[in-house]
Parts: structure tokens; sequence; C-alpha cells
């Protein structure tokens, strides 16, 4: 059966990489090339762009920030709507259908329907950042929300409070450390989700990453992702740090 | 099918009782029957312990009881006439249901948010009377110095304090334990049976459900043993029967 199973998929594979153009030897051996010259075009960084680029990324953590924050405000009620131990199996599975379906348009459409909306320019990005982390939080929240134990819940609701009560005094504090690492989380993962906006000019640096190909600047293309990923880096390890601080305050 | 009514039924209940159950059934996966059966009264100003090995229906029981769940068949008659400030009953699960990320405080007046305003609430601003009420109520209980400390830095027989704390600030009339002093050493379960015994002493009715018999003869003034999901026995007068009979009757 496995020697069954592993030559299908192998026969697929093979199928696959001939269709794809990956067998065919002087388009690889053309790319190989191409990617020399592109390479020795790309070095050495030049730094002195940076100033000019500052403005740009500071921009994009902006957006992250901003459109965190607006995603954060729009997914609690959502997570408090979707979550089954809090209303029903219909209300419950219909929110759900919305974060769903939030959740599968990518970021960068979001970025291109905002800049229909608002026009070229961070807010469309802001926007795009909170609508994409809407669908992804509010799973995560709900998820959350339904993990609180159902003891703490029985017992608070029998001193005959409503859902809202609920949600402030029991689901809320049982699971703000999660929420608020999983926040960090989202902040950190939405610099990158940012810098794609402005590929379809909402904003950030982005922007200049795009230009920088077109003009086929490379060495000022390896300046900004050296300096975004520098960003990505840092954000990244403040991030860990305060997320290591809460599951320890949690523990 | 269950009905919390205002009334009693005087053909199957004694005129004294404040809660009777009558031909109490539950089954979780329709199937199986957890309780088969029950039959259950409680007296005003009594403390009644339910005895029983593990799976003996303690739990459900106590569960329907408080109207956290409801019976597959059978029947709970309440007979309390309540101000707007009281829930007749309050309860308190097996491991307390306290919110370990709120203060001791925060968890008693939990137990007013049936008669506070859900806008008030939702700001923390109770009424000046519930927070004198609640300071006092953990005063009386020796943990007013604890007010302000969250719940995980409390000692077992502090959370168990809060948890009487919580339940005291409803103004019941009944008070449903389930496991109530299970994970305390003996010296701080007597002292908790103790505070148990002298809210009996203000007509309030107690059951409480243990595996612990050898509480039994000295705090309880009913007890009742279940194996099975049925009630084997109960003894008016705890006193007169012995640990070996009530361990014969449960096992």
């Amino acid at each position: 059966m496995t020697t069954i199973v592993v030559g299908v998929l192998g026969a697929l594979g093979l199928v696959s990489f001939f269709h794809l153009g990956l067998f065919d030897l002087s388009s690889l051996l053309r790319a190989a090339s191409n990617l020399r010259q592109f390479i020795l075009e790309t070095f050495p960084p030049q730094f002195e762009i940076l100033p000019a680029l500052m403005h740009a990324i500071w921009e994009t953590i902006q957006i992250s920030f901003a459109g965190t924050l607006l995603g954060l405000f729009l997914s609690l009620p959502l997570a408090f709507l979707a979550a089954r131990n809090l209303f029903g199996r219909w209300v419950a599975g219909a929110v759900r259908l919305i974060v769903g379906g939030i959740r599968t348009v990518p970021s960068i459409l979001f970025g291109v329907i905002f800049v229909i909306a608002f026009g070229l320019g961070p807010t469309a990005g802001t926007w795009g950042v909170a609508l994409y982390t809407v669908g992804y939080l509010a799973k995560l929240y709900y998820e959350a929300f339904e993990a609180v134990d159902v003891e703490v819940i029985e017992a608070v609701k029998s001193t005959g409070c409503n859902r809202l009560q609920l949600f402030r005094f029991v689901i809320v504090p049982e699971t703000a450390n999660t929420m608020i690492s999983q926040l960090l989380f989202m902040f950190e993962y939405n610099i990158r989700a940012s810098t794609m906006m402005g590929f379809v000019g909402a904003g950030g640096i982005g922007y200049y990453m795009v230009g920088y190909v077109q003009m086929l600047q490379y060495q000022h293309l390896l300046t900004t992702l050296i300096l975004t990923f520098l960003v990505v880096m840092t954000i990244d390890y403040l991030s860990l740090r305060i997320r290591s601080v809460i599951t320890v305050a949690k523990n | 099918m269950i009905e919390h009514t205002q009334g009693y039924d005087a053909l199957t209940n004694p005129s004294d009782a404040i809660l009777s159950a009558i031909g109490i059934e539950h089954s979780y996966d329709g199937k199986t029957n957890v309780l088969s059966g029950v039959n259950v009264t409680l007296r005003q100003g009594s403390l009644v312990m339910v005895v029983g090995r593990s799976a003996s229906g303690k739990t459900t029981l106590v569960k329907i009881l408080a109207n956290v769940i409801k019976p597959t068949r059978g029947q709970v008659n309440l007979k309390i006439n309540g101000g707007h400030l009281t829930r007749p009953i309050a309860y308190i699960p097996q491991h307390l249901g306290l919110v370990r990320n709120l203060t001791s405080l925060d968890n008693v007046l939990m137990g007013a948010l049936g008669y506070t305003p859900t806008w008030r609430s939702l700001i923390k601003k109770f009424d000046r009377g519930v927070y004198d009420k609640a300071m006092d109520i953990l005063s009386e209980l020796g943990i007013k110095d604890k007010a302000e400390k969250k719940i995980w830095h409390l000692s077992g027989g502090e959370r168990q304090r809060v948890a009487i704390a919580r339940a005291l600030i409803q103004n019941p009339r009944i008070i449903l334990a389930d496991e109530f002093v299970a994970q305390l050493d003996v010296i701080t379960a007597m002292e908790i049976l103790e505070i148990m015994k002298k809210l009996v002493q203000r007509n309030i009715a107690l059951l409480v459900t243990t595996h612990d018999v050898s509480l039994v003869r000295k705090y309880a003034d009913r007890v009742i043993m279940m194996n099975k999901g049925n009630i084997l026995d109960t003894h008016d007068a705890s006193q007169d029967i012995s640990l070996e009979e009530i361990l014969k009757t449960i096992q």
C-alpha cells in the first residue's frame, strides 16, 4: 500500500515538475545567469539613502500598529458573538462564517480594496491591515474564550449575571494574558503585512521596494530590505520578551 | 420537565421544605442515567450532607438543584419569596469557580451582578452599600486583609472563604456546595465547616456534597447517601448513624 502511495505521489510530482518547466535545462541556465547578474548589481547596499527611507519605515510601523489596534476593536465583538459558550450554535456559527470569509481574503487584496475606497496612502493600508487582523484575531480570541473553565462560567452565571457581565468579569480577566500575547504576535506579523501594503500604493516601505524593482535600482532595494529586516527583528525580539514576561506571570 | 417554580407541591413535600426535587433523572448521553429518580428535600436552617463515592451522581444533583443544568426528567420546586436583592440559591462548584486573575473583592462583588444594572457593573460601579457589604462579609470570614489580593495568591482555605463570601453577598436562602472541602487539609476543612454551621443558625439551608464520610457525623443535620445515581438511604439525625454503616451503604 505504502509503495503504491509513494509511487503515485512520485509520478504526480514528476508530471508537475515537467509541466512547470523545472526540467527545462536552457531555462534553468538562463535563470542562473540572470540571478548571478541580479546579485552582482545588488551589492553593495547604499546606506546613504537610509535617511530618506526612515519616514517610510516609520509609516509601515504606524500602519501595523494602528491597523492591529483597529483590528482588535473590531475583533472583540465578533469573538464575543462567535464563542459557543456565550451564544448559541446559530449566532456563533453565523459570526464564524463571517470571520472565516474575512480570513480567506489576502491582505494585499484588502489593500487594493481600500486604495479604491480611500485613494493611495497609509489610510488605505491601515484599514487593509485592520481587516486582515480581524480574520485571525477574532478566531484566536473566540477559541481562547471557549477554553475558559466551564466551572467558573457556571458559578458566575448562577449569580444571575447576563452575557455582557460574564464577558467583562470572567472571560476577559481569564483570557487577558492570552489576548495580549496574541495581540503582540499579530502586531509583529502585521509589520510584514504592512510592508506588502506599499506594493499596491497603500503606504509604507513597500512602495519604495516596488519602485526600486521597477527602476532596476537593486542596491537601493537591498538597503530597503536590510532596514526592513532590522525593524522586523527588533520588533520580533521586543514582542518575544514582552510575551515571555506575560507567560511567566500567567504561570 | 423541570420547573423552578415559586409554588410547591404540598402532596409530595414536607411543609417546611424550601427546596424539593422530585423524581429527578438525568442522562448526559441520552443512554446512561447518572441520576435515576432521585427525591430530595431541603429544610430551612439545616445542613444536609450528600455522601457518595465518585461518579455516584452528587455533582449532577447539585447542578440540577442550582438550576445550572436541566434534568432529563423530574421537577425542582422552590418555595421562597426573595426580594429584588436576593438570589434564592447560591452555588459553589467543586473547584469554587473563582476568577483567578481578579482580586478577592472583585470575586465577591460578582455575587451582586444579578441585582446590579449592567452598565454600572461593566464599569465596576457597584453601590456603596454593596461594597460595604462585601467588605463586611470578608471581615466576618477573617480575610478582609486579602480583599485586594488576586485569587492565585491565596491559600486553599482563603479561596474557600472567598467563595462563601460570593455566595453570601447574594443574600441566599440556600447554599449548594459541591465537594466543598475536598481539597483542604483536615483542620482547614473543619474551620470552613464551622463557618457553614454558623450560616445554618442564620436560617440558611445548606447542602454540601462530600466523599469524606468522617465529616458527616460532626456537621450534618441530615445525611443523604448516594450510589450509582440513586439515593440509598437518608438519616435525619446523622449522629445516630455510624461511619461503618455509611461506608457500607455507599459502597
